[in-house]
Order: C-alpha cells, then sequence, then structure tokens
C-alpha cells in the first residue's frame, strides 16, 4: 500500500497543484490491483437495491411516455432554430438586396455626386488662389534678383581688392556723431 | 490582440454538448453554488464553457426557497442545435415546467409519501400497543 502511494502521488501532486485555479478533489480509488481487500469488507457481497416489478411496470411506462415527448420537444426546437436561421438569413438578403436596399442606394450616391461637386468647386477655388499667390511669390522673387543684380556692380572682387582697399584709405569715413537730448546731430568731431 | 485560446481550442472527434450543473468557484467549504452551463462532454465539470445558461443554489434561503435561474430563450436554442442533459438538469427543467416532469420525480414523490405513511401508521401502531400494554 505504501509503495502505492509512491506512485500515485505524483499524480495526486499533478492533480492536486493544477494551473486552473479550481481545486480538484483527491484522487479516486487508492488501491492498486495487487492490493488485498480490506478487512471490514472480506465477507461483503454487493446487491443492487430490490426492485418492485408493480412500480417497475409503471416506471416504464412513464418513461416511455418522457422519452417520447422529449423527442418531439426535441424535433420541435430543431426545427424552431433552423426556421429563425432561415429568417435571420433572409432577413440579411432582403437587407442587402430588397426594394428598400435600392433606394437607400440611389440616395446615397446622389448625395455622394453633390458632395463630390462642392468638393470640385472648392478645389478651383483654392487652386486659383494658389496661382495668385504664386504670381507674387514670382513677382517678388524677380525684383530681389534684379536688386542683386545691380549690387553685383559694388561688390568686392579680387580684381577690385587692391582698387577699392586704396579708395578707402584715400577716403576716411567719419561715422562718429553725437546727440543731445532734443534731438539735435552733430557730425562734427574731433577726428579728422 | 492574439486569440490564445485558438491555440487551445480541443478539436473534440465524436464530442456532443451536454447542459450540466458546474460547480461556481467559491472557493467556500460546505457552501455549494451551481451554473448550469452548455458545455462540451469531455470538459471538466469545472472547466471551460461555452455558455452560461443559469444558476442553481442548492441551499435553501431565509424564506426557505432554493433560488434558481434559467434563460429559456438560450436553453431553447441549444436544445435545437442538438444538446444533451443531465439527469438533474432534465429534473430541474420538468419541474420548472418547460420539459415533461421526469419519470423518477413522480417515483421518488410517490416513494416518500408511502415511507411517510408507513412511519405514521407505524407510530399510530405503536402508541396503541404501547396503550394497549399499559392498559393490560
Amino acid at each position: 500500500m505504501f509503495q502505492v502511494i509512491g506512485g500515485r502521488s505524483v499524480q495526486a501532486a499533478r492533480v492536486l497543484a493544477p494551473r486552473s485555479a479550481v481545486l480538484v478533489e483527491a484522487v479516486r480509488g487508492r488501491k492498486s490491483r495487487t492490493d488485498p481487500v480490506a478487512k471490514s469488507k472480506v465477507g461483503r457481497i454487493k446487491v443492487p437495491p430490490p426492485v418492485d416489478p408493480v412500480e417497475m411496470v409503471v416506471l416504464k411506462e412513464r418513461y416511455g411516455e418522457y422519452q417520447m415527448i422529449m423527442r418531439a420537444l426535441r424535433w420541435q426546437k430543431v426545427y424552431a432554430v433552423l426556421e429563425f436561421k432561415e429568417e435571420m438569413l433572409r432577413k440579411k438578403y432582403e437587407e442587402d438586396t430588397g426594394s428598400l436596399a435600392e433606394e437607400r442606394a440611389r440616395q446615397e450616391a446622389q448625395e455622394h455626386r453633390v458632395l463630390m461637386d462642392l468638393n470640385h468647386l472648392e478645389n478651383q477655388r483654392i487652386l486659383k488662389l494658389t496661382r495668385t499667390r504664386a504670381a507674387r511669390n514670382c513677382q517678388r522673387k524677380e525684383k530681389e534678383i534684379l536688386k542683386l543684380q545691380e549690387d553685383v556692380k559694388n561688390f568686392i572682387t579680387l580684381e577690385n581688392l587692391d582698387q577699392r582697399i586704396e579708395e578707402a584709405l584715400d577716403n576716411p569715413q567719419n561715422y562718429n556723431f553725437a546727440i543731445d537730448k532734443q534731438g539735435k546731430v552733430v557730425k562734427q568731431t574731433m577726428l579728422q | 490582440m492574439v486569440q490564445l485560446s485558438s491555440l487551445l481550442l480541443k478539436k473534440y472527434h465524436g464530442g456532443y454538448v451536454i447542459l450540466r450543473f458546474a460547480l461556481a468557484g467559491h472557493k467556500q467549504a460546505n457552501r455549494p453554488f451551481y451554473r448550469i452551463v452548455a458545455a462540451y462532454n469531455k470538459r471538466a465539470r469545472d472547466g471551460k464553457y461555452l455558455e452560461q445558461l443559469g444558476s442553481y443554489d442548492p441551499l435553501p434561503n431565509i424564506c426557505n426557497e432554493k433560488l434558481v435561474s434559467l434563460n429559456f430563450d438560450r436553453i431553447k436554442y441549444w436544445i435545437g442545435c442538438g444538446a444533451h442533459t443531465t439527469k438533474p438538469v432534465a429534473k430541474l427543467l420538468g419541474l420548472a415546467g418547460f420539459f415533461p416532469l421526469h419519470p423518477m420525480t413522480i417515483t421518488d414523490a410517490e416513494r416518500q409519501r408511502a415511507q411517510t405513511e408507513l412511519t405514521a401508521t407505524g407510530t399510530e401502531d405503536g402508541l396503541l400497543e404501547g396503550r394497549k400494554e399499559a392498559e393490560v
């Protein structure tokens, strides 16, 4: 018996420590084939419960009726479920391809067309605005380019370098000035 | 979200759906509470079920009532899909009026009535005998 426990305890442990949250009861039938009968059960003869023939006849009749009614109910339920499913399918079919569905589809197409037209108009308007804005930018850019081209003449390049240095040294510029609180500017200073 | 249960979906060969009681895991000793459940036959009693169709509290409450709840609409659906029932569920539904009354309910009631009559007559006879003996 104790040897058996060693073999069965693994199963019991596996059963008693399951991964699920539910605890299963202890393992049933702890005895193995080779274990002897317990002392208290040595002379025991298992006898089925006594059957009353009168009651049995009545019971058989009742069972027959019961099973007949149950069979009929089952079939009724099966048909009911099938009908229900059919109805659901028919409803879906109606929704998808019925007369109401066509009406709705037409209305939706109309709405779609109207919205698309509005969208088209909006796009055109915005296109015009962008075009004008682009033209204005172009003009501005052109003016800037012209100004630059004129400025180019005044740039100092490697060839002009010596000439411009000499010019700068010959003509000293005096940027100093004085200003009083009344706002009078005086450009004449100590520097030559 | 990946449905991990799809990896654990067992393919039952020749399995069928059954309506039965499952112990609701309240983790309290000596206080059972059953759920009436539609599950595959081979699943553990308290394991994963397809749908819960009601509940049954076996212990009577303050007003001495045993409370039962049943979702008849879904029960009809499952029976229409070919689900079986266990004996206690069939008896309960018979008492509720959804099924015809189970024959064992009637026979058990008759037996109990016979028993109570026996004991009543037995006690009466015993009392009478006792009085006769006393007189004698």
